[in-house]
């Protein structure tokens, strides 16, 4: 009875660690579809490069590109790409159609 | 009943549920898909790692229960500690019992380093730099699970003594020592 009552708490620790599982940051969400029809993320930095910004990470969030950079005025940004266009997707979309 | 004694003192109590408080916000804000989010999350690890600051100053400074020289204990009392507790012959322990000490360190240094890891993700020199938003994201998982076994570790020790300890959190009171209690 006493292992027992040890093991419920014991349980208590773990039912808090699905919630906290790393999930998508998910500012925005593309309806970007398979892969196969994504242009690459070096294009993708190629472009950002020539606005004079300094591309840190890109990571694929939520069917989006995001990108960590320095803007061109030396600015912090995280800023969402749509992978078939490569066009600015605004924080907030859902779906977002590029 | 025999009568309450002080035991945690007001600014050792503020700043736990301060912790806690700055700890929760964290987390709810990672769940929120907004911009004002992340302002939010930001703002609660500055405060988790000002409350930390405040606590360490304390743990050299501050009253008897609140000094590290009182809780923290070797490794081998520790682990003399534990299997008593497994035997169920582990002593009640008036302020921090071994393992609890040792909880008491692990959070504080845990949440120190999530909070400064989201520090450095935030300044233009680490800004997107894998490394440490990733270091950041494991260490805050990390403390949540810490979180999850400090809890399981009060109510377990709540139940064997048959004490309140969230209560004795908020009061600063508990039971004063019985015979075969550790002071």
């Amino acid at each position: 009875m006493k292992p027992r009552f040890f093991l419920v708490a014991l349980a208590l620790s773990g039912a808090l660690v699905p919630f906290s599982a790393a999930r998508a940051t998910g500012l925005a969400t593309c309806d970007s579809g398979s892969k196969e029809g994504w242009q690459s993320q070096e294009k993708l930095t190629a472009m950002l490069k020539d606005k004079g910004w300094q591309v840190r990470r890109i990571k694929e969030d939520g069917g989006c590109y995001e990108v960590y950079a320095l803007n061109e005025k030396g600015e912090r940004v995280e800023a969402y790409f749509h992978p078939r266009t490569l066009a600015p997707v605004p924080t907030g979309s859902k779906d977002h159609k590029g | 009943m025999s009568g309450q004694v002080r035991v945690w003192d007001p600014l050792l109590r503020i700043a736990h549920w301060t912790l806690v408080a700055s700890i929760l916000a964290a987390w709810i804000a990672t769940e929120i898909k907004l911009d004002a989010a992340k302002r939010a999350h930001e703002w609660a690890g500055y405060a988790a790692l000002a409350v930390i600051a405040l606590r360490l100053a304390w743990g050299w400074t501050g009253p008897r229960y609140a000094r590290f020289a009182q809780f923290v204990r070797p490794v081998s009392a520790t682990l003399a500690y534990a299997r008593a507790l497994i035997a169920h012959t582990e002593p009640r322990y008036l302020g921090h019992n071994p393992l609890g000490g040792w909880a008491v360190v692990a959070l504080l240094a845990l949440s120190a380093a999530a909070g400064l890891t989201g520090w450095l993700s935030v300044t233009d020199r680490f800004w997107g730099v894998e490394w440490v938003q990733e270091l950041h994201e494991a260490l805050g998982n990390a403390l949540y699970f810490l979180v999850g076994l400090h809890l399981a570790g009060v109510v377990f020790t709540s139940w064997r003594h048959r004490e309140n300890l969230v209560l004795a959190m908020l009061t600063g009171r508990k039971p004063a020592a019985r015979p075969g209690d550790i002071d």
